[in-house]
């Protein structure tokens, strides 16, 4: 992914609220990665729910886009697909850059 | 603001639209809320079913979002359990769901939802449907508050219209339902009834020796003082032509102690005219006194009339046997015909009753004993 990949234009008056987001974004991964360690399939499916609805609401449309694909790999027990997006979800995390306009 | 309220109507003062948001995940809460506070609107954030019920009891919000996921029930459940309590059945609920497919939104109708909105958020879709149902309640709201005012309107149309005939308490009472329909019986009845009539005794001359304008004055206090005596017994006035004035009791409400009542009436009416007739007397030099006649009998009662005009009334040979009492009652008399004398004796003062044995009455064909009492 380029740099303007990990860009998010985000509105001015959420910027209050974005820190806090991000912080819970980053407890999500973990969340996820405990839950990939376990296997827990069921857990994985609905925090992938999760991130589906709250990242584009904030205007993140790869967590959006990734947590739809765990949703979808929770529920179709692929392991190797999972990894794959929540690594790039910690990728991703650890890249990206908010522009308020 | 709506139509109706930019017609510049007359609305109660409103309050800032409240809206519940139901979420469990925080981010969404606070983001939800955000949008809706940075709209003029009040947002309060519960993250369960359990506290969205209890919220909801505790003071009905104007609007819910509601989140389908929760962690103790559904969104369709709550929905469901507020559309089928009548206190909250109005309330609009948006159900906020990232569910796709058509078996939950066919779920969010049948629990009654009015509106859908689908994760992720976008902002201009949730201010398009909220604003849209902020509208609708506003609108209801106003309707709502145009319909109680014109409830009152009518209702104190009516009071207006009763207060005419009968004493503020019976009127409150027809208002307040508990009188049942008596008195909007389109069909006349037969009742037994107490009939009093009053009558100016000396007006004739007042007509002859005083100005007209005077003499309007002088009859509208002597029927306020009637008409004061007689509601404070709960008479119904039927009847106020020239200087006399028909008062019925028992009618249209059951009047146990009817004959009481008209009695302490007609002594009310003569001792509340006496200070009246003192000041006439020195002002205009005339001897004035009221005349009573009473009997007690059956009458018809009912709305009697043409369909161009039409009185509220008491007719029958009752009322005919109380009028011509009145016109042989002296100033300050009043005359009982045997049956009402027969029932109020007891509070008659004795040393004041005097018996006119049987009197014939014009246009009756029996004698009918008469007592009169001097007041």
């Amino acid at each position: 992914m380029g740099d303007d990949a990990y860009t998010v234009k985000i509105a001015k008056d959420l910027a209050d609220l974005i820190p806090g987001y991000l912080n819970n974004r980053r407890k999500e991964l973990e969340s996820l990665r405990t839950a990939l360690a376990a296997g827990d399939f069921e857990q994985l499916r609905q925090l992938g729910h999760r991130m589906r609805g709250v990242g584009n609401s904030y205007g993140f449309e790869r967590i959006t886009s990734l947590g739809k694909e765990i949703e979808e790999g929770a529920k179709s027990g692929d392991k190797d697909s999972l990894a794959t997006h929540i690594a790039a979800y910690g990728d991703y995390l650890s890249k990206v850059q908010i522009a308020y306009e | 603001m709506s139509d109706l309220a930019a017609a510049g109507q007359s609305v109660p003062a409103q309050t800032a639209f409240r809206v519940l948001v139901v979420e469990d995940d925080p981010d969404m809460a606070k983001l939800l809320a955000l949008m809706i506070t940075q709209q003029g609107m009040e947002a309060q954030i519960v993250c369960d079913g359990a506290g969205a019920i209890a919220a909801v009891g505790d003071s009905p919000p104007d609007l819910v979002l509601l989140d389908v996921l929760l962690p103790d029930m559904n969104g369709f459940d709550i929905c469901r359990r507020l559309k089928a309590d009548p206190a909250t059945a109005l309330v609009p609920v948006v159900l906020v769901t990232g569910l796709e497919d058509r078996d939950s939104r066919v779920l969010g109708i049948e629990a009654g939802a009015d509106d859908f909105l689908q994760k992720p958020v976008r902002r201009e879709e949730l201010l398009a449907r909220v604003n849209t149902l902020r509208r609708l309640h506003e609108t209801r709201r106003e309707l709502e508050a145009r319909r109680l005012a014109a409830e009152v309107e009518h209702a104190e149309a009516l009071q207006r219209a009763f207060s005419r005939y009968v004493s503020p308490r019976l009127t409150a009472r027809i208002m307040g339902g508990a009188a049942g329909d008596a008195p909007f019986k389109t069909q006349a009845e037969r009742t037994d009834v107490v009939a009093l009539f009053a009558d100016l005794r000396g007006f004739t001359r007042i007509t002859e020796t005083i100005g007209v304008h005077n003499v309007v004055d002088m009859l509208n206090e002597y029927f306020s003082v009637l008409t004061e005596a007689a509601y404070q017994h709960e008479g119904t006035i039927f009847n106020m032509a020239g200087d006399s004035l028909l008062v019925g009791f028992n009618v249209p409400f059951t009047q146990r102690d009817a004959a009481a009542r008209a009695w302490w009436t007609a002594t009310e009416m003569v001792s509340r005219f006496a200070p009246v007739s003192a000041e006439w007397r020195a002002r205009h030099g005339v001897d004035t006194g009221v005349g009573i006649g009473m009997a007690r009998g059956e009458a018809i009662i009912g709305n009697i009339g043409s369909p161009h005009f039409m009185s509220y009334t008491i007719i029958g040979d009752t009322v005919n046997t109380a009028a011509r009492l009145m016109q042989m009652a002296q100033a300050d008399e009043v005359l009982l015909s045997g049956a009402l004398y027969e029932s109020i004796r007891p509070l008659l003062p004795a040393d004041r009753v005097r018996t006119r044995g049987e009197v014939a009455l014009r246009g009756k064909s029996a004698a009918i004993p008469v007592y009169s009492v001097k007041l």
